[in-house]
C-alpha cells in the first residue's frame, strides 16, 4: 500500500477519500486554491498545499498538482468527481510522473468519455443501447441525418454532446422544428462547455427511470457489481435523490447487473465505476453511460451493502487484488440519499453563497452526513453549492422515509437558503412515500416548491432582545421613557 | 346538581346558573383582567398569566376575567400579543375554568359606538373562547346591551348584564329594581345579574340594602358583585353582599391586586369562613401558591403601579372607576396640574353633579376627568370635547336621572358651531342615539389584505375593525418577531440594556428551554451590535439607533 495520497478535489468528497485514506493508515494531503483557502477539506487533511490563486482554474491545472505531489512526496493521487476526475489526460500524466491514479486507465477514460465509442463497445459486447445515431455531420447534412433519424424511431429524440457527460450537453427535440433548431443550440452550447462541437442523436424515452449499477474491478480481471441504484429523480439532468437499492423485478435485476459487469470487462474496465442505464415501462432497459469515478451517490451503495467503495479503490489501485467475491456481497435494506445545496429552491435553484451562520446536523441510528461546512464557514462562490450529503439507511423503506424526515427535520442551517425545505415536501408526497417516480417526478410535482420557510422563532425572538438592547427600552411596548 | 363538584366549562348556561343557584355557599372569579387594567396599567403579560394558571386552575374559581375591557386594545398596543391567541393559551391552560370578559355593550371594548354587525361579528368571534359575559352600559341605558347580550345567547354562552351603581340623586334601590326589571324583559330570566361597584362607592350597608331589595323582588336571580377596594373597604362590602344573598363576588390574589382593583380572595374567604359562609369546591392551597409566584414576577411590573401608593377614600366624592383612579395622579402630573390636583379633583365633584350625577365609568369616566382637567385648565366648559358634545346630544344614551342645566349645553353645544344654531336647536335636530350603518366586511377584508399582504382571517379582521392602527403595528410586528408571550417580563420590559453575561432562559410554545446569552454590546456609527450565544450559537445583530424613528 502506498503511504501518501493526494487529494486532487474539495469540498465533502474530499473529506470522505480522507478518512478512508487514513483508515488505510495513508497520509492525506489537500489542494486547495487561494479562493478556498477556509474550506473545510484543508483542516482534516494531513498536509495542505495551495496550488494557485483560483478560482477553479487551479482545481483543474493538471501540472500544479502534480507539482504538488512531488513535493509533498504523495505516490498516489485520488481525483474525486468533477475537475479533473474524467480527463484521460491526467490520468495519464500521474502515471507518467510515477504517481498511482486511483482510477481506470487513461484509455478507458478516454473510451468511456467518448459517448459514441462507449456505444460501439457496448453494441459489441451485447448489452441493450438506444437506438443512436453516428456523429452528425456537419451543416445541412447533418440536418438531413437528424431528420432520417427522427421519422425512423419517432419523437422525443435527444441531441447529446459527444464530449458530454453528468447530465450536460443534452437536449430533448419533441418535434422536428425542435430538433432542427436544437442541432444548432446543442452545438453552440457542446464548443463552449466541452471546445468540440460533435453531436449525435438518441431516441428519446418517455419518462425512463435512471438506474446504475456500481462496479468494482482489479488489475487482474476481476469485476462485481454492488447492486443497484435508482437516480431518477431528477432536475434538469442533475440527480437530487438517489437511492439504493433500485426497486426492479427480480428477473431484470439480476440481468442487469450481469450487463453492467459485461460492460465493465468488454471496456477493460479498472477502480470503481458506474454503469448507467435508462428503463422504460416496459422494465426494457438501455445502456446510458459508464461514469469513470467516484460518484456523489456512492455512499447509499455502501450503506446497503456494507462496503466502503472508496477503500476498495485505494486498495485496487496500490495493486491489490479485489478482496471480495461476488457472492460475498448481500443487499440489505434501504438508503436514500440527498444533496443538500445552497440554493434557493423558489428562485429556480439559483445558487445562494453566504455565511453559514448556525449549522446544527441530525445523527442517530441510520444517519450518515458526508458534509464540508462548519459555523461560520463563508461558502466562496466560485465552486459548487453543496453543503452536506444526507445518506440514511432504514431495513424497510418505509424506514428509511421515515429517518430522512426525522434527519431532515433536525438540521438547523441559517445564513444561506438550502434545499432542505424542497426535500421535506418530498419526503411527505404520496408518490414518493410510495415509490412511484420517475425522471418526470420534479417536472410532474410542481407543488414540491409550494412551501413556507421561517425564521426560527428563536431567532426572531433573539433580534427582538437585540432591539431592546440597542435601544435601552423596548420600543414595542409603549414604554418609551 | 350534587355530582357535580365544580363548574366547568363544558356546562350550559342553564346548567351553570341553577348550579350557582342551589348549591349553598358563595363563588369566588378572580379578576386578573381587572387588576392588570386598574394597579398595573393593562401590563401584565401572558407569561406571569401562564405561570399561575394551573394553580388558578385548581382553584375552583367560578370564573376568571382575562379579557375585555382596555385589554383588548393594550394587548395590541403594548404587548404585540393576538388577544384572540392569548385566549387560546389561557383556555389550554386553564382548561377546568370559565373565561370571563367584561364588554362596554355597544362600545364593546372601546370608547365609541360599533356598528350592529361587528358587535355581533366580535361576540361570535370572542365566544369561541369566552363563557361568561358581563355587559354593561354607562348610563344603564338597556337598549344599548341589546346587541350583543343577544349575541352572547345566540352563542350560547352565559350573559352576565351588570347595572353600574353609584350613589346620590336618583340612585334609589327603586331605581336599580326598576332597571333589573328592564334587563330581565329584555334578555328574560336565564342570566346572572352583576352589581358593578366600578368606583367602589356605597358603605356595606348601602350594598346590603341593594341585595335585599333586588331579592325581594327577583327572589330567583343570581347575583354577582364586582367591586373595587379604591376606598380599602371592598372586603366590608362583599361580606354586606355576601350576607344578603349575592352568590358570586370577584376577588383578586393577594400577591398583585389589592389596590385599585378587587380585595384579596384570601382575606373575604377567611372572613366569610367565621361569619358561616363557604365557598363550595374552593381549595385554599392553590391560592396561597399562586401568590407566592405573583410576589416574585410583580417587581417586573413594579414601574406601572401608580406612584402614589395607598388607598383613596376620597373616591366616595370624585368617583373614579379604579383604573381611572389610579391614572388620575399621572396624567395630572403630566400635565403639570399636580399642585393643582385638588381643584382637579373638586371640579370633578362638580362636573358629575352638573352632567346628571351619572356613573363614572368606562367611557363616561374619560369624559367626566377630562371636562373636569380641561374645566381647571381653560375654564369651565371653556373647550368641550367632542365626546362631552355627544354626551350631552344623548349620542350615548338619555340622561337617567336629570338633565344638565341649559348654560351647559349652550356652552357646549354651541362652541365652535359656524352654523350659528342655537344650542336647543342642535338638540331638536341633531340630538339622540344614531344607528351606525353595518360596516362592509369584505371591502374591510380586502383593504386589510393589501395593507399587510397576507391572508386575513375572521379574528384579524375584527381586531383591524376596532383598532386599525394597532392591529396593523400588531400584525406586522408578529410576521417579524413571532410570539412574546414567550418572553419574561424583565426582558419585554427591559430598561437600560442587557448587562455582557446575562443568560435568558426561554420556552418555546412546546415548553422546551432555549438559551440566549448575551455576549456583548457595543456602539457604531449610529448603529448597536449585540451579540449573542442563541441556543449556544454566535450571533450578532446590528440595529440602527440613529434616528430614533422607532415608534414608542
Amino acid at each position: 500500500m502506498f503511504k501518501k495520497l493526494l487529494v486532487a478535489n474539495r469540498g465533502e468528497i474530499a473529506i470522505r477519500i480522507m478518512r478512508s485514506a487514513q483508515e488505510l493508515g495513508i497520509r492525506t494531503v489537500a489542494v486547495y486554491e487561494e479562493t478556498d483557502k477556509t474550506a473545510m477539506h484543508i483542516m482534516k487533511s494531513d498536509e495542505a498545499v495551495c496550488i494557485g490563486a483560483g478560482p477553479r482554474k487551479d482545481y483543474l491545472d493538471i501540472d500544479r498538482i502534480i507539482q504538488a505531489a512531488k513535493a509533498t512526496g504523495a505516490d498516489a493521487i485520488h481525483p474525486g468527481y468533477g475537475f479533473l476526475a474524467e480527463n484521460p489526460l491526467f490520468s495519464k500524466r500521474c502515471t507518467d510522473n510515477g504517481l498511482l491514479f486511483v482510477g481506470p486507465p487513461p484509455e478507458v477514460i478516454a473510451d468511456m468519455g467518448s459517448k459514441v465509442v462507449a456505444r460501439r463497445i457496448m453494441t459489441e459486447a451485447g448489452i441493450p443501447v438506444i437506438p443512436g445515431s453516428p456523429v452528425l455531420s456537419q451543416g445541412e447534412a447533418g440536418e438531413r441525418e437528424a431528420v432520417r433519424f427522427a421519422e425512423e424511431h419517432g419523437f422525443p429524440v435527444m441531441i447529446k454532446a459527444v464530449a458530454g457527460g453528468g447530465g450536460r450537453g443534452i437536449r430533448a427535440a419533441k418535434t422536428m422544428e425542435e430538433l432542427i433548431s436544437g442541432l444548432r443550440l446543442a452545438r453552440s452550447e457542446a464548443r463552449m462547455a466541452f471546445g468540440d462541437d460533435s453531436i449525435y442523436l438518441e431516441k428519446g424515452l418517455i419518462n425512463p427511470r435512471h438506474v446504475e449499477v456500481q462496479i468494482l474491478a482489479d488489475n487482474y480481471g476481476a469485476v462485481i457489481h454492488l447492486g443497484t441504484r435508482n437516480c431518477s429523480i431528477q432536475r434538469r439532468h442533475q440527480k437530487l435523490v438517489e437511492i439504493a437499492p433500485a426497486n426492479l423485478p427480480p428477473l431484470i435485476l439480476e440481468r442487469i447487473c450481469a450487463d453492467a459487469v459485461r460492460a465493465a470487462k468488454a471496456a477493460r474496465y479498472v477502480n470503481a465505476g458506474t454503469v448507467e442505464f435508462l428503463i422504460d415501462d416496459q422494465d426494457q432497459y438501455y445502456f446510458l453511460e459508464v461514469n469513470t469515478r467516484i460518484q456523489v451517490e456512492h455512499t447509499v451503495t455502501e450503506m446497503v451493502t456494507g462496503i466502503d467503495i472508496v477503500r476498495e479503490q485505494l486498495r485496487i489501485a496500490a495493486g491489490e487484488p479485489l478482496s471480495l467475491r461476488q457472492q460475498d456481497i448481500q443487499i440489505r435494506g434501504w438508503s436514500i440519499e440527498l444533496r443538500i445545496n445552497a440554493e434557493d429552491p423558489k428562485n429556480n435553484f439559483m445558487p445562494s453563497p453566504g455565511t453559514i451562520r448556525v449549522y446544527q446536523s441530525p445523527g442517530g441510528h441510520g444517519v450518515r452526513l458526508d458534509g464540508a461546512i462548519y459555523q461560520g464557514y463563508e461558502i466562496p462562490r466560485f465552486y459548487d453549492s453543496m453543503l452536506v450529503k444526507l445518506t440514511v439507511y432504514g431495513f424497510t423503506w418505509r424506514e428509511a422515509v421515515d429517518r430522512l424526515r426525522r434527519a431532515l427535520d433536525g438540521f438547523s442551517i441559517v445564513g444561506v437558503p438550502t434545499t432542505i425545505p424542497f426535500y421535506k415536501q418530498i419526503v411527505q408526497d404520496r408518490d414518493f412515500v410510495e415509490q412511484r417516480f420517475d425522471t418526470s417526478y420534479i417536472d410532474t410535482h410542481p407543488q414540491l416548491l409550494d412551501y413556507r420557510e421561517e425564521a426560527r422563532p428563536l431567532d426572531r425572538l433573539a433580534r427582538l432582545i437585540a432591539e431592546i438592547n440597542a435601544y435601552g427600552y423596548n420600543p414595542y411596548a409603549h414604554d418609551r421613557p | 346538581m350534587a355530582d357535580r363538584e365544580r363548574i366547568l366549562p363544558s356546562m350550559s348556561p342553564s346548567e351553570i346558573i341553577a348550579f350557582v343557584r342551589e348549591t349553598p355557599g358563595y363563588f369566588l372569579t378572580n379578576n386578573e383582567r381587572d387588576v392588570s387594567q386598574s394597579d398595573f396599567k393593562c401590563r401584565i403579560l401572558p407569561w406571569t398569566t401562564l405561570r399561575v394558571a394551573p394553580y388558578r386552575d385548581d382553584t375552583g374559581y367560578f370564573a376568571f376575567e382575562i379579557t375585555g375591557g382596555a385589554s383588548i386594545h393594550v394587548d395590541l398596543m403594548a404587548k404585540q400579543i393576538n388577544p384572540f391567541e392569548k385566549l387560546r393559551l389561557v383556555r389550554q391552560h386553564m382548561p377546568n375554568t370559565l373565561i370571563q370578559t367584561v364588554c362596554r355593550g355597544r362600545n364593546l371594548f372601546g370608547y365609541r359606538p360599533y356598528p350592529d354587525n361587528l358587535l355581533q361579528m366580535t361576540v361570535a368571534l370572542f365566544a369561541r373562547y369566552v363563557d361568561v359575559w358581563r355587559v354593561y352600559d354607562f348610563l344603564n341605558h338597556v337598549p344599548n346591551m341589546e346587541v350583543v347580550g343577544r349575541a352572547v345567547q345566540k352563542a350560547g354562552k352565559l350573559l352576565m348584564p351588570c347595572i353600574c351603581f353609584s350613589t346620590g340623586v336618583g340612585h334609589t334601590d327603586e331605581y336599580y329594581v326598576d332597571k333589573v326589571r328592564e334587563i330581565l324583559e329584555t334578555f328574560g330570566e336565564e342570566i346572572i345579574l352583576c352589581i358593578k361597584n366600578h368606583s367602589a362607592l356605597g358603605s356595606p350597608r348601602r350594598i346590603a340594602s341593594l341585595v335585599q331589595a333586588l331579592r325581594t323582588h327577583y327572589p330567583e336571580l343570581v347575583l354577582a358583585y364586582h367591586g373595587h377596594n379604591t376606598d380599602g373597604n371592598d372586603l366590608s362590602r362583599m361580606v354586606a353582599a355576601a350576607e344578603s344573598g349575592v352568590k358570586i363576588l370577584e376577588v383578586a390574589d393577594h400577591g398583585f391586586g389589592g389596590m385599585f382593583s378587587q380585595a384579596p380572595a384570601l382575606s373575604l374567604i377567611q372572613t366569610l369562613h367565621d361569619y358561616g359562609f363557604q365557598a363550595p369546591g374552593l381549595k385554599v392551597q392553590p391560592i396561597v401558591d399562586a401568590s407566592d409566584l405573583l410576589r416574585r414576577e410583580r417587581r417586573h411590573y413594579e414601574r406601572f403601579e401608580t406612584p402614589f401608593r395607598g388607598f383613596d377614600p376620597t373616591v366616595k366624592r370624585h368617583r373614579l372607576t379604579g383604573g381611572a383612579a389610579s391614572m388620575a395622579f399621572e396624567q395630572a402630573e403630566k400635565l403639570g396640574l399636580l399642585e393643582r390636583i385638588h381643584e382637579v379633583f373638586s371640579e370633578l365633584m362638580n362636573v358629575n353633579k352638573e352632567l346628571g350625577n351619572i356613573w363614572s365609568v368606562t367611557p363616561g369616566s374619560q369624559i367626566l376627568w377630562t371636562t373636569a382637567v380641561s374645566n381647571v385648565l381653560h375654564g369651565r366648559y371653556e373647550q368641550p370635547s367632542d365626546d362631552l358634545k355627544n354626551l350631552l346630544l344623548g349620542r350615548y344614551g338619555p340622561f337617567p336621572f336629570y338633565d344638565p342645566q341649559e348654560w351647559i349645553y349652550e356652552k357646549v353645544l354651541e362652541h365652535k358651531r359656524r352654523d350659528g344654531k342655537k344650542w336647543y336647536q342642535i338638540l331638536a335636530d341633531e340630538a339622540g342615539i344614531q344607528k351606525l350603518p353595518d360596516v362592509d366586511l369584505e371591502t374591510k377584508r380586502r383593504e386589510l389584505q393589501e395593507r399587510i399582504k397576507q391572508p386575513v382571517d375572521d379574528e384579524s379582521l375584527c381586531l383591524y375593525l376596532q383598532f386599525p392602527k394597532d392591529a396593523v403595528e400588531y400584525f406586522r410586528f408578529e410576521e417579524t418577531f413571532g410570539k412574546t408571550w414567550l418572553l419574561p417580563p424583565q426582558v419585554w420590559y427591559r430598561r437600560g440594556g442587557f448587562p455582557d453575561g446575562e443568560t435568558i432562559l426561554i420556552p418555546d410554545e412546546q415548553g422546551r428551554t432555549h438559551q440566549i446569552d448575551v455576549v456583548s454590546t457595543s456602539r457604531k456609527e449610529g448603529a448597536v451590535e449585540t451579540s449573542l450565544l442563541v441556543d449556544f450559537h454566535f450571533q450578532t445583530y446590528s440595529v440602527p439607533v440613529g434616528s430614533g424613528s422607532q415608534s414608542g
